[in-house]
């Protein structure tokens, strides 16, 4: 009935593009795990190997006692899991306030909490830094987190997820006398939870990956996170790459489960508010 | 987006008394924000504040008041200009390429492909990768005497480059655009599944080519989508620090000097901070303007 390709075997070429692209997003990230299993000859002999002839697993046991990874990898987790518990706080009970209440000023306190997305981090991080370090709160936790407890997207996301839901629950909780506090976490928390998982998600793998913060806040190797503790590889004369790729994987490795399992809601997450 | 934020929101009823239920209401809410609110202050406001206040100081101590006179001198500044010319000549790059790559990838998704799910997947991977990750592995494939890329050319009988000494910033945009194509592309796929099936068959009906229907019904209504990725696309561009910082260290000779990484240079490796909280505030006018631009088309489609 209606001829949908634009020239005769279109279909095959699409799908030859498609497979060509994945292939060449894939194959640098698979020649990481390749590189984390190769030996030091192998990455310094000038002469590099796709694939290693000899699986070095060590690299990951001379990874964790060579360098402190596995403080680098708890510092990591504190640092994503402290910020995501605080986001899963404090945008949700903000989201209802605005989605749920009326009061004075409503509206322009709204439009003030979202103007803070114009406001990139870089225009924050010198000031932040220079009252950090005044606070001596370098390389500690508290620097690390407090610079991302909460932020617009994450209360706009609850906002518009909360102002669905029916006031007759909230009312029915009124009436039963129940506590603000108490509806909030009793009737309205729980039916937020597909999007706190989304919230939950992005958070976590945003500041698992997060780079330029840890960089500036620590100096000390006890307080690096993974992201920062990679680069330590670089040493003066030359870089030990495969130890370089194997942290890479460690890194990676818990962002590629958490996505497998998870690919429907951060595909939408990303579809419905274009989360950076 | 933004613009169609309230109107799910029910309208406050005005009444000219508060009763004491409203009070209470009001009271709630306030206890609620607080925790969002002071943190906003303390950690967005007051840094956008204190930092426009800094760039009016020069010293090593930003103790020197000057006025205006970091933003004179930044308008001067030959590096200053070359860095926003370079950060704008990537931003652009990378922008274009992967709008056309990812609107390509996202209509040839969108045709109920086997595998669509697995595909979309894979290409989302590398946004999900961390910039540490990205900026070391590239360094890696592409280095001139460990690189796995140029052995690779070399046993397909193609000529050997040297990346990231004679097109170093054509290689970032090339790294930028290996990792945002996929996200662009998820973002092209959302629009393309909101345009009615209905245009389609009508286009059909009147006879319309397959080309014809893409000139003339998907491209203009994924306008929106199309605006929303650049504007987006560009201000993320405007603000890359990690690959000149892993790949490029921003040579050579300044080829690659984005310009936050030139803001972190003057203030964390030359202690300049005034300097750099004058720059800052160039950059952040740029972006607001964008986001400005993008406020407004956005409310207009809305409408």
């Amino acid at each position: 009935m209606r001829r949908d390709s634009l020239f005769p075997g279109a279909r095959f070429v699409g799908y030859a593009v498609v497979v060509v692209c994945c292939a060449l997003t894939v194959i640098p990230l698979l020649y990481m795990v390749s590189l984390s299993l190769q030996s030091d000859a192998e990455v310094f002999a000038g002469n590099p190997v796709l694939w290693p002839a000899h699986l070095r697993v060590d690299n990951f046991a001379v990874l964790f006692s060579r360098v402190p990874f596995g403080r680098f990898f708890v510092n990591s987790l504190v640092m994503a899991g402290l910020v995501t518990v605080a986001h899963l706080v404090l945008d949700p009970i903000a989201g209802y306030a605005f989605a749920k209440f009326s009061f004075p000023f409503r509206r322009t306190l709204f439009v003030v909490v979202l103007s803070t997305l114009m406001i990139p981090f870089f225009v924050r991080m010198i000031p932040v830094y220079v009252v950090f370090s005044q606070l001596g709160w370098l390389n500690t936790y508290q620097g690390l987190v407090v610079p991302f407890l909460c932020d617009a997207y994450g209360i706009f996301l609850m906002r518009q997820f909360l102002s669905a839901l029916p006031d007759e629950l909230i009312d029915a909780g009124r009436a039963d006398g129940a506590g603000e506090l108490r509806i909030f976490l009793r009737i309205v928390l729980p039916q937020a939870k597909p999007a706190l998982a989304v919230l939950a998600l992005f958070t976590f793998v945003f500041q698992w990956n997060n780079f330029l913060w840890p960089l500036l806040a620590t100096t000390t190797t006890d307080m690096r996170t993974m992201p920062v503790g990679l680069t330590l590889f670089n040493q003066e004369y030359f870089t030990q790459w495969n130890l370089t790729a194997a942290g890479s994987v460690v890194l990676f490795v818990p962002t590629a489960v958490l996505f497998f399992f998870t690919q429907r809601y951060l595909v939408r997450g990303v579809a419905l508010t274009g989360l950076k | 987006m933004v613009a169609t934020l309230d109107r799910r929101a029910p309208a406050p009823v005005r009444t000219r008394r508060r009763s004491p239920m409203r009070r209470r209401q009001a009271r709630t809410a306030f206890a609620f924000l607080a925790p969002a609110l002071v943190f906003f202050a303390l950690l967005f406001f007051y840094p956008l504040a204190n930092e426009f206040v800094t760039s009016l100081f020069a010293g090593a101590r930003a103790d020197e008041f000057v006025g205006l006179g970091n933003y004179t001198r930044a308008f001067g500044d030959a590096q200053i200009r070359h860095a926003f010319a370079v950060t704008l000549q990537y931003g652009l790059g990378a922008l274009v390429l992967s709008i056309v790559l990812g609107l390509v990838l996202a209509v040839i998704l969108n045709q109920n492909l086997r595998g669509r799910a697995v595909f979309r997947g894979i290409l989302l991977v590398p946004y999900l990768t961390s910039v540490a990750i990205v900026g070391l592995l590239w360094r890696n494939i592409l280095d001139p005497q460990v690189g796995v890329l140029n052995r690779v050319l070399a046993a397909a009988g193609l000529p050997q480059q040297q990346w990231l000494t004679d097109h170093p910033l054509a290689t970032l945009i090339g790294i930028t655009v290996w990792q945002q194509t996929g996200y662009v592309t998820v973002l092209f796929l959302a629009g393309l599944q909101g345009i009615p099936h209905l245009y389609y068959e009508a286009a059909a009906v009147d006879g319309a080519s397959v080309w014809r229907r893409f000139r003339h019904v998907t491209l203009p209504l994924l306008a929106p989508t199309t605006l929303f990725v650049s504007i987006i696309g560009v201000i993320s561009s405007l603000q890359e620090f990690a690959l000149p910082y892993l790949v490029t260290g921003g040579g050579p000779a300044g080829a690659t000097d984005l310009f936050v990484f030139r803001v972190y240079q003057t203030s964390f490796a030359f202690r300049d901070f005034g300097y750099a909280s004058a720059l800052s505030y160039l950059l952040l006018i740029v972006i607001l303007v964008l986001s400005v631009v993008q406020l407004k088309v956005g409310q207009r489609h809305a409408t």
